[in-house]
């Protein structure tokens, strides 16, 4: 589209404006920003920059009032006098002790450097704000002399600035080569060639815009766009760190997929992921989202400290979110003031605040497979429907039985009147075991009620005096054990009483437990603790984002005994977490109320007084322990406690304490009630435990602190800080609520001035290989500036302006003048602009990782285009992941084979070797961009990788079925299909007498043949002769290794 | 311009030489090697090296220097009693023995004697590498941060603890170039059925430095080198056909100017090359018997640490940088007594022979080479004392390595722990003292190697590091 600008209005603007066509501002100032700062951030800043605790001599050369201050031996700066400023004079010094910067320092200012900074100091040494902290302002379109070329306002600010350099824009790049570069841009995929066929013969006026439209439109679209922001969120299937555990994280690959098929604004986009769980309602999708935040890499390695790595995930989420969407780099700031860019250290805590306040661990658990909190269940609606009339049960069920509960009492009273007002001799029902710890047989300790289901008792452990004739001692390091006995789950109600006595005060003391491990299982099973002498009991499936637990207000004390009771009654709520001492219920605290998943799958026994690798109950004594299948009366308890304690003298009972006991250990109607009620539950958590589980964020209730880290360590905790984003940047609005949804608000505010240049950036960078500002990670001081900071602006304000519309912007990047380029160029172009900065061509780039493998697929027509699901695994050589950790790698049988890349299983601690000889990002941390090399490797995995050989072998079967004995019409096709042009009658020959040389030493060497066409899964097609499809193979695999197949021009 | 080694857009700049110059004068392709466009600066050392490739036997999992290098007659003396407050001054342990409730020290079954002139003490585990103590430098004063594996291996690889940096070979392939052509700059050997701590691809990666500089595995069998072998019915003959046609396809595109075309053809073409010149050096069958008989029988099967030891020695022939070996099992945190003696068994008698192989052929003066893990092991038993048996919990506050050839003092033991093996007493190096060290052997100031990424110039020895000139000859 030309825009309406007559001629003669471009001739004033010449007259009235020539600063802005000659690119040189008037009396050739010096741009601070442009030319200045990055000398100074370079150069100086690391002793006189914004790091305090880096600087030397107390200055600062970022900030204008402390560089031209009167100093001892005069100013640093004089503005207007280079002469008489002390820079000018350090930097120039010939005495290396004067010399600025220190000659040993590595790093040297120029004699142009120190030339600029005088002509800047000549002119008044203005500072000024690096470019990208200011909001982008709308730019007027910049006049042109040609007026025929621009066709959109992108296109007019390319043409400016090129005219500015001298250089004319490319011709038209060919119309087969353009919708093959716009296809594998959009979708990843060559185009099919009847389509394309279709395009070239549409000559209407708004025919390459349909083209566009069409790529837009296509499913293939969303898993494009997502191979870019896999790498951004460090997307993985495994945990990476040493063992390497494989994880399911493919849901949300699938949600990104969808997210952009389905045109999600992109301030939504980005909403979701940083803070969907806290949105309103917030659906399971938005939900969802947020596992963006916990992609990074998490350990399990044993001997870790659990806090140490939880900072590290802080801090990954923190950098990822700074890269991701501000374009800026912290890691500097994690341990010092940044030395470049205006970001304190105590502004990066402040940052991270945001994203520690979930209830993680720094450790995922080695001995189960729970995935690590906060988790969410994913439920389609189906099963939704079926939990919603599954949970109708279990509330009917337990109103039932609190019905029961309350009508029993004339049962009662007949009951008490048949037993004729006696007290019940045996009042304990539901005993699973009673041990009295007196004596030692065969390192076993008898079990009263259940003898064949005895203690084991080591060696270690001894006999001592008991609260009640002897008990067990123990160490610490060795544990009681109780095979057998204990085995609940979630929905079990269950009791345990037993007599302790700690020798002293416990920090933290294991008493009993049902788990194998602490953080290694995650604590998964039930657990009696003693912890800073607080009683604590919890059921866990992974703490501590899954668990109920309560603990004592009250401190057990050190060298006396004191009888416990740990009761639970199934319900899964902390409040169905009962603690009893001496005999009366103990007040606790909840400390964990979010109980989802199994407890059971952990520990593979009951056991007392240590567990692996925590701390045991070391010299304390146990003593008299019952276990009971059901939930404790009060009357239970105090008879448990009163038969020990008070022995000989009488209990007192009365008519209620006796009523609830009856209906627990009695009434027939009541524990019918009851095991309905379990029944009931045991359903509803056999359905939910069969869901998959993901995980993503979910904001604690009580914020959790986070400190400054002095040189980023876990174990030096400094001040603390509030969450806050950096002064650099706009601040929250008053009001806003001091959390991820208040962050995530902030950042897509049309005011902010890097996320929407951030994300604008990357689209071109999509679209072109290279983004305006090259260091797409980098918007800071140290990143390269924009090419073209008015286009950048413009771009951002419209995408703003357009709702945020990936598609929009897309297909405005691809629809101008400048993008349809053709790539060619001339010698003298490429020395002028070998970067092609300027875009006096279109783009020309090796295809990425992905790109290269699926195309080869796509020819041969073993693609398989199954969107999203569980990654698989293709042929891989065998070894590589056996040699690292001893896991085999065993590849997928059929379609898995052929699937797109981007479901290529991604293992950290080995990835797929191909896709790393292409350059992919390794997802170990965000990365926005991808380097291209060029290496032997590459030609290799085209020449030898299975994945390729059986690819030419079938895309030789295809070209040879559809042109039946003309190998000339086969050979043209195959070269149009993976180079996406006709052949030339040069290349055709070359081709064929390939083809015949290599057909007649297959003909003498039949076995040869059978051998190289047996590569690869894909059946032998026995209708083909083996020979000329062999050689039909050799051209196919030739020309994977040619430059225009793997290349987009 | 007077630092050699950085340059303001180092990866554009690169990425310019690699499309442009360097191509077009018709070089090869490997990224890592220097072709003559990248005749610049940074492929030359700083100082004159006084060696020109390096071989690290790296023994992965914690060799126990107790055991092995570090004799301490007071630890077996006091064996059993608990570890003294005063030495352990609150420093932290791992979770795994830091909550039991003992600390018992142990000390060594193994016998300890004087060897060579220089009165090196080794352990009776090592015969073979004490009849060369002579020539080595021992270190017993490397101490490291990290308490754990992964961050303990990724810190002596890379100078972090935080997987995601460069490691050592790609900074030397950055810093260095290929000495050989035809050959990558960095080759790393894992040794074959072998468990314990996992390895992973990145410890050998290029990190944020472009992909050309990582490290490229050799593995034993067919294929050395991962996709190196033509499928099973294509003969050389064939292959060099198709090489043939694509270089007649490419010209008829472009007679000489593009350098996208004449990148594909040279890295095709050094593919084709690689073919031969990997398998070549990976075949072991010229190599007569005495060498087999110098590095164990172990030798004669691929795969294992002596077939890597004597693959090393070749590459080190044929001018590669720098070649590392990774051999796994040496985490004993039970049972180490018996662990501990076959994992000598399997490395002391080929890590001795590469030395004495490598002077033998007169490239030890020019080769450092390195034995170690990555953290030491406790003077303390992880789990409980047995007579049978016990172990030893990770240990970061000392350990041992040793060097030899390459410009180090040979005949040094350097540096000294307390008598019951926990801290250090003298001389104490850090790791990135290791790594500075041996890049100033390689010619290379730690602290010019430098690689802006992400705003920021990043160096293998982060800001830290100091050559330690008492390791010097």
């Amino acid at each position: 589209m030309l825009l309406p600008i007559s001629r003669a209005l471009v001739v004033i603007q010449l007259l009235l404006l020539p600063s802005v066509l000659c690119g040189l501002p008037l009396e050739d100032e010096i741009d601070y920003d442009r030319s200045i700062r990055p000398i100074l951030a370079d150069r100086c800043y690391p002793c006189h920059g914004p790091d305090a605790g880096a600087r030397k001599a107390k200055l600062r050369l970022d900030r204008r009032e402390i560089a031209i201050a009167e100093r001892s031996d005069g100013a640093p700066i004089v503005p207007g006098d280079p002469s008489s400023s002390l820079m000018i004079e350090r930097l120039t010094a010939i005495d290396a002790e004067d010399r600025m910067p220190p000659p040993e320092s590595n790093r040297q200012v120029s004699d142009q450097e120190i030339e600029l900074l005088r002509r800047w100091i000549e002119q008044g040494a203005r500072f000024d704000r690096h470019w990208a902290f200011k909001a982008p302002r709308s730019p007027e379109l910049p006049a042109v002399l040609d007026l025929q070329w621009s066709r959109q306002p992108i296109d007019r600010f390319i043409l400016a600035r090129l005219e500015r350099a001298g250089l004319a824009p490319a011709v038209d790049a060919n119309r087969a080569i353009l919708a093959r570069r716009a296809s594998f841009i959009l979708t990843g995929l060559a185009p099919d060639l009847e389509e394309l066929d279709r395009f070239l013969a549409d000559e209407s006026s708004d025919a390459w815009h349909k083209w566009v439209d069409s790529l837009l439109a296509s499913p293939t679209f969303g898993e494009q766009m997502a191979t870019h922001w896999l790498d951004i969120a460090r997307y993985a299937d495994s945990y990476g760190y040493q063992s390497d555990v494989h994880r399911q994280m493919w849901q949300w690959r699938d949600w990104v997929i969808d997210a952009f098929n389905s045109n999600l604004s992109h301030d939504q986009f980005i909403t979701w992921q940083v803070a969907g769980d806290m949105l309103e309602d917030a659906t399971p999708r938005q939900k969802l989202a947020t596992a963006f935040q916990r992609l990074h890499r998490q350990t399990n390695e044993g001997g870790s400290v659990e806090e140490e790595y939880r900072i590290e995930y802080v801090v990954d989420r923190t950098q990822t979110f700074s890269t991701a969407f501000l374009g800026l780099t912290f890691e500097c700031a994690r341990c010092h003031d940044h030395k470049f860019d205006p970001l304190k250290q105590r502004e990066f805590y402040a940052l991270s605040a945001f994203f520690s306040n979930i209830d993680e661990s720094g450790l995922y658990s080695h001995f189960t497979s729970a995935v690590p909190t906060p988790a969410l269940t994913l439920f389609d609606q189906t099963a939704t429907d079926r939990i919603a009339e599954l949970s109708t049960q279990v509330n009917s069920a337990e109103q039932h039985l609190h019905e029961v509960e309350e009508s029993r009492r004339d049962a009662f009273d007949l009951w008490q009147r048949q037993q004729e007002g006696s007290y019940p001799a045996a009042i304990f029902t539901d005993v699973a075991g009673h041990f009295s710890f007196d004596e030692i047989i065969d390192a076993k300790s008898i079990n009263n009620i259940d003898p064949e289901h005895p203690a084991k008792v080591p060696a270690s452990l001894t006999l001592s005096e008991g609260v009640s004739g002897k008990s067990i001692r123990l160490t610490g390091d060795d544990a009681l054990v109780f095979d057998g006995l204990g085995a609940y789950s979630r929905n079990d109600p269950f009791s345990i009483s037993l007599w302790i006595r700690p020798e002293h005060h416990m920090e933290r003391a294991v008493i009993l437990h049902r788990s194998r491990a602490w953080t290694d299982a995650g604590s998964q099973g039930y657990q009696l603790l003693i912890e800073d002498g607080h009683l604590s009991a919890a059921l866990i499936h992974f703490w501590p984002g899954d668990a109920i637990a309560v603990s004592t207000t009250d401190r057990i004390k050190p060298g006396q005994w004191t009888h416990v009771v740990f009761s639970y009654d199934g319900s899964s709520r902390a409040s169905g977490i009962q603690l009893w001492i001496d005999g009366d219920k103990a007040d606790v605290e909840i400390v964990r109320d979010h109980l989802r998943s199994p407890i059971t799958g952990g520990g593979p026994y009951f056991a007392i007084g240590e567990r692996f690798r925590d701390n045991g109950f070391k010299n304390g004594q146990v003593d008299e322990m019952y276990i009971l299948n059901r939930s404790i009366s009060a009357l239970e308890v105090r008879k448990l406690f009163h038969d020990v304690a008070d022995a000989g003298t009488e209990l007192a009972v009365n008519d209620e304490g006796l009523y609830r006991w009856w209906l627990l250990a009695i009434d027939e109607e009541c524990r019918s009630a009851r095991f309905e009620l379990t029944t009931t539950r045991k359903a509803l958590a056999a359905f939910t435990d069969s869901k998959p589980r993901i995980m993503v964020m979910k904001e604690m209730a009580t914020r959790r602190a986070t400190h400054l880290l002095q040189r980023g360590r876990y174990d030096a905790a400094g001040e603390t800080v509030e969450p806050a984003v950096p002064g650099i940047l706009p601040p929250m609005p008053d009001g806003a609520s001091r959390d991820r949804l208040g962050l995530a608000r902030w950042l897509v505010s049309p005011e902010h001035p890097l996320t929407a240049r951030v994300a604008v950036n990357r689209l071109w960078q999509i679209a072109f290989g290279q983004g305006i500002v090259p260091t797409s990670e980098d918007f800071g001081t140290q990143g390269v500036r924009p090419s073209h900071p008015q286009l950048l602006d413009h771009l951002a304000l419209d995408f703003i302006d357009s709702g945020w519309d990936v598609k929009r912007m897309l297909r405005r990047i691809l629809t101008s003048h400048t993008w349809m380029q053709s790539s060619g160029c001339s010698h003298s172009l490429l020395e002028q602009d070998p970067e092609n900065r300027l875009l006096a061509r279109g783009p020309s780039v090796r295809m990425s990782a992905e790109m290269v493998r699926d195309h080869a697929l796509q020819a041969s027509g073993l693609l398989v285009g199954k969107i999203g699901g569980p990654s698989v695994l293709p042929y891989q050589p065998p070894g590589l992941w056996q040699e690292k950790s001893g896991r085999t790698y065993t590849a997928s049988k059929g379609e898995g084979l052929y699937r797109r890349s981007l479901y290529t299983f991604w293992k950290r601690t080995s990835p797929p070797p191909t896709m790393m000889i292409f350059d992919a990002s390794k997802r170990d941390v965000c990365v926005t961009r991808r380097h291209r090399t060029s290496t032997p490797m590459q030609s290799l995995v085209l020449m030898n990788d299975p994945q390729f050989v059986e690819a030419a072998r079938m895309l030789a079967r295809r070209v040879m079925t559809s042109t039946e004995d003309d190998p000339a019409a086969a050979i043209s096709n195959a070269f149009r299909l993976l180079l996406g042009r006709t052949i030339e009658n040069a290349e055709l020959e070359t081709l064929l007498t390939l083809r015949d040389q290599l057909q007649q030493q297959f003909a003498g060497d039949p076995d040869a043949a059978g051998h190289w066409l047996s590569v690869g899964d894909s059946p032998i097609d026995e209708t083909l002769d083996a020979i000329e499809w062999a050689a039909m193979t050799a051209v196919c695999s030739t020309l994977f290794n040619h430059d225009e197949t793997t290349r987009l021009r | 311009m007077t630092c050699p080694i950085h340059h303001p857009d180092e990866s554009n700049r690169r990425q310019f030489l690699a499309q442009v110059a360097g191509v077009a004068i018709g070089s090869t392709m490997w990224g890592w090697m220097p072709t003559p466009g990248q005749a610049v600066e940074h492929l030359r050392p700083h100082f004159q090296p006084r060696a020109r490739r390096m071989i690290w036997l790296f023994q992965s999992g914690g060799p126990s220097q107790i055991d092995l290098f570090d004799p301490k007659p007071l630890l077996n003396q006091r064996h059993g009693e608990e570890l003294p407050a005063s030495i352990r001054m609150g420093q932290r342990l791992t979770a795994m023995s830091g909550n039991q409730s003992s600390l018992p020290l142990v000390g060594s079954p193994f016998q300890f004697a004087t060897h060579g002139e220089s009165g090196a003490q080794i352990s009776e585990l090592l015969p073979h590498t004490a009849a060369i103590a002579d020539k080595l430098c021992i270190v017993r004063s490397l101490h490291t941060r990290a308490i754990n594996h992964d961050p303990a291996i990724t810190f002596v690889q890379t100078g972090s603890e935080i997987a995601g940096r460069p490691s050592i070979g790609a900074w030397l392939s950055y810093g260095l170039g290929a000495g050989n052509p035809d050959l990558p700059a960095s080759i790393a050997m894992v040794s074959q059925n072998k468990s314990g701590q996992p390895l992973y691809a990145r410890l050998w990666g290029a990190g944020f430095l472009p992909s050309e500089h990582q490290g490229i595995q050799f593995r034993p069998g067919k294929n050395p080198v991962l996709y190196l072998s033509d499928p099973d019915g294509l003969s050389r003959d064939m292959r060099r056909q198709m090489l043939d046609a694509l270089l007649d396809l490419h010209r008829f595109q472009d007679q000489g100017e593009d350098p996208d075309i004449l990148a594909a053809n040279t890295r095709n073409e050094l593919a084709w090359r690689m073919q031969t010149s990997i398998p070549e050096v990976a075949d072991l069958s010229d190599e007569p018997e005495e060498i087999f008989e110098l590095y164990g029988k172990d030798s004669r099967t691929p795969g294992t640490y002596a077939n890597n030891c004597i693959l090393a020695r070749r590459l080190a022939e044929r001018g590669v940088r720098f070649t590392q070996l990774f051999h796994q099992g040496w985490d004993q945190h039970g049972n180490l007594p018996g662990a501990l003696r076959t994992q000598c068994l399997e490395t002391d008698q080929a890590s001795a022979a590469l030395v004495v192989d490598l002077e033998r052929r007169g490239l030890l003066d020019d080769t450092l080479v390195i034995w170690g893990g990555e953290f030491g092991r406790t003077s303390y038993c992880q789990g409980k004392l047995t007579p049978q048996g016990f172990g030893r919990d990770h240990h970061p506050r000392c350990f041992t390595i040793w060097m030899a050839g390459g410009g180090v003092k040979d005949g040094l033991t350097y540096g000294s722990t307390d008598d019951l093996g926990y801290n250090i007493t003298a001389n104490p190096m850090d790791v990135h003292d290791l790594q500075a060290t041996i890049l100033h052997i390689l010619g290379i100031d730690h602290e010019q190697l430098t690689y802006k990424f992400q705003g920021r110039r990043y160096r293998l020895t982060d800001v830290h590091g100091k050559v330690i000139e008492a390791l010097l000859a």
